[in-house]
């Protein structure tokens, strides 16, 4: 572990941009460094502070383990990652941005179907009929666990999906799925609705501290200056 | 190797919830303590199963060795996403998914189901091998990752309470052939419940809802308090055409006035599920609208029973004394659970310190009957040594033409070391 606080950035797309747009908000100018590749970073007048640029699902892992100090990241990715989500990590500030609802979505022709509890009813019934139990198509698979256990449903399958996880239940590959939406139009389009009570998680990207990685007071120190620069912008 | 230090022993004893809660921890610590594997330890072990197993062949049961590589589209359908979500699966070259058991009973059903594609054929099983589990802890001594069952499956009784003493009893006499003295039984009947619910006048999807919801109580009461709730059984979002449909009409009928409904509503339907299935529901809830509610003294009936505990030689006398106000029968099943127990003295288990809990199962959910656990005052009620049941439906869920009545046990071998070194330090 370096001596220096090691902050976690989005390497690509949106997300990208947006953190640099919000750190350059604050006055803080990433300036890319060394032979990494590009890969690694500072920040002017933070001489304690090293960026590394990796993807927004390793800066979750990360933080779980404590690879780095300080990452910015969507909630979703961080509950995804780690059951324990509390214990290992402190949320200091959201971003404002990378909004994204984690969702329960059916079939909108379901219309028997507008709860959870409804689903578990559905579930009896589909086993009955197909011989096999109803499967859900997620990314997602420990936030489905935990929500779908919370809310008494058990009699379903997950099924792993990687992408285009909305166009499932028409390819025949599951029979409802859990995802993000951001204005429900990719669900819509795919003939899927959200549950009355299906929304699993509200989540933005969040800058937030692992509390496994190697502190020191002079780290903290650059936690709290670099936090304070942002609530200041 | 683990050490016997007393902080090991203490997290071994600490009682644990449903789901445990993971140990915060960094990269760089050192692994969990898992199972010894040190050569004494195998020793012993490999002693104990070998003893075990004598126990159960000499009473007739075959040895048989089912796969550790196991399909997991079939095995994962059966045991549900709790299990699912402990089960280390993977991908072969092929691109078949495949998953390490995490129990033998599956695999025992599969095996027989092989030998005999009609399944209804007496035959009685006994293994002894590894099944793996994720921890989500990491595991340690008595919740190991890795760990070995001994057990029996008994396939296709003619008399099915007496395979279950039979079983149970069994059960015991390898554990007392081991060198554990000192243990308490639970048990419990699925049986009793659903007997319960059928003498109760009720439709029989709302018996069918119970029964699905027993295993979980917060459902179960939810569920319960909606049967006793004319508001609550309103039909408010079936579409009229529906709700007004004469009981009786052909199925033909009702798909096609919600095929007309959705499309007058611009729904489209996508997926697997068939016109068919959503209609059987919306007319399932119009029908519970036109139904009486259960009364509340059946509703509180159901409760108390499905909370009642007691010594078990006097729980047949608490639950005829639960439902006589009601004057429901329930003879056949009680004059069951009865003999049962009759059967189980007559075969020289004690039944004097046995517990009774209606609301007891293992929370695998393929029980349908007799329900049992042995467990160790040395390790608790968290870590039982043995446990097992009757499971009439699972054959036919792994593929059987009919259901085959069939009943089983294991024992966790590791946590029965624990106990007997504890036993005599």
């Amino acid at each position: 572990m370096s001596d220096r606080l090691v902050l976690a950035l989005p390497s690509k797309g949106r997300l990208m941009e947006q953190c640099s747009d919000m750190l350059a908000r604050a006055g803080l100018v990433v300036g890319k460094s060394g032979s990494a590749r590009g890969y690694k970073g500072e920040i002017a007048g933070l001489p304690l502070v090293e960026v590394n640029f990796v993807s927004a699902s390793e800066i979750a892992q990360f933080l779980k383990t404590g690879a780095v100090h300080v990452g910015i990241t969507g909630e979703d990715l961080l509950r995804e990652a780690m059951a324990d989500c509390d214990e290992r990590v402190t949320f200091l500030r959201p971003c404002g941005f990378g909004h994204a609802d984690v969702v329960v979505a059916v079939p909108a022709a379901w219309i028997d179907v507008r709860r959870m509890a409804d689903l578990e009813e559905m579930a009896i019934g589909f086993r009955r009929v197909h011989g096999r139990r109803v499967r859900v198509a997620t990314k997602y698979m420990n936030l489905t666990r935990r929500f779908f256990a919370q809310k008494g449903v058990t009699g379903y399958r997950i099924v792993e999906s990687l992408g285009a996880t909305e166009g499932a239940p028409a390819a025949h590959l599951a029979e409802l799925i859990v995802d993000i939406t951001t204005t429900g139009a990719t669900l819509r389009a795919n003939g899927l609705k959200v549950l009355d009570d299906g929304v699993i998680l509200e989540s933005q990207a969040n800058l937030v501290s692992s509390k496994l990685a190697a502190w020191s007071p002079a780290l903290r120190e650059a936690e709290r200056e670099l936090l304070a620069r942002l609530a200041a912008a | 190797m683990v050490p016997r230090v007393p902080a090991l022993r203490a997290a071994a004893r600490r009682s644990r919830a449903a789901i445990p809660s993971p140990r915060a921890r960094g990269e760089g610590e050192p692994p969990d303590p898992m199972p010894a594997e040190a050569a004494r330890e195998v020793e012993a072990l490999e002693a104990q199963a070998q003893r075990l197993m004598g126990t159960f062949m000499r009473a007739g049961y075959e040895q048989i060795a089912p796969a550790i590589i196991q399909p997991a589209g079939l095995f994962l359908d059966v045991v549900g996403e709790e299990l699912r979500a402990r089960t280390y699966v993977f991908t072969d070259p092929d691109g078949e998914e495949l998953c390490l058991r995490p129990d033998l009973t599956v695999p025992t059903c599969r095996l027989h189901l092989e030998r005999h594609p009609h399944g209804n054929v007496r035959a009685r099983y006994c293994y002894s091998g590894p099944a793996f589990r994720y921890q989500a802890a990491g595991g340690d001594r008595t919740h190991p990752r890795e760990f070995r069952q001994a057990g029996i499956e008994s396939f296709a009784a003619a008399d099915p309470d007496q395979d279950d003493a039979a079983v149970l009893a069994l059960t015991i006499q390898a554990l007392r052939e081991a060198g554990l003295d000192d243990f308490q039984i639970r048990i419990g009947d699925l049986g009793l419940f659903g007997a319960l619910l059928k003498a109760v006048p009720m439709p029989a999807r709302w018996r069918r809802q119970l029964r699905h919801h027993f295993w979980r109580p917060e459902a179960f009461r939810a569920e319960l308090a909606r049967l006793t709730s004319k508001a609550a059984l309103e039909a408010r979002n079936v579409p009229p055409e529906l709700v007004e449909l004469p009981e009786g009409s052909p199925p033909e009928e009702a798909q096609l006035r919600l095929e007309a409904y959705l499309e007058r509503s611009g729904l489209e339907l996508v997926g697997t599920r068939t016109l068919a299935e959503i209609a059987e529901r919306l007319l399932s809830e119009a029908a519970d609208a036109r139904e009486t509610p259960l009364g509340p003294d059946i509703a509180a009936l159901i409760e108390s029973y499905a909370a009642a505990e007691a010594p078990a030689r006097e729980a047949a006398a608490r639950l005829e004394a639960l439902i006589r106000p009601h004057r429901l029968d329930l003879a056949a099943a009680l004059g069951a659970f009865k003999r049962r127990l009759a059967l189980l003295e007559d075969a020289g288990v004690d039944m004097g310190a046995a517990t009774f809990a209606a609301e007891f199962g293992r929370d695998l959910e393929y029980y349908t009957g007799f329900v049992f656990e042995i467990v160790s005052p040395r390790l608790g009620p968290a870590s039982p040594i043995a446990g097992g049941g009757r499971y009439d439906e699972l054959m036919a869920d792994v593929g059987a033409p009919t259901p085959v009545p069939a009943v089983g046990s294991c024992i966790h071998t590791e946590r029965l070391l624990a106990a007997l070194e504890r036993e005599r330090p």
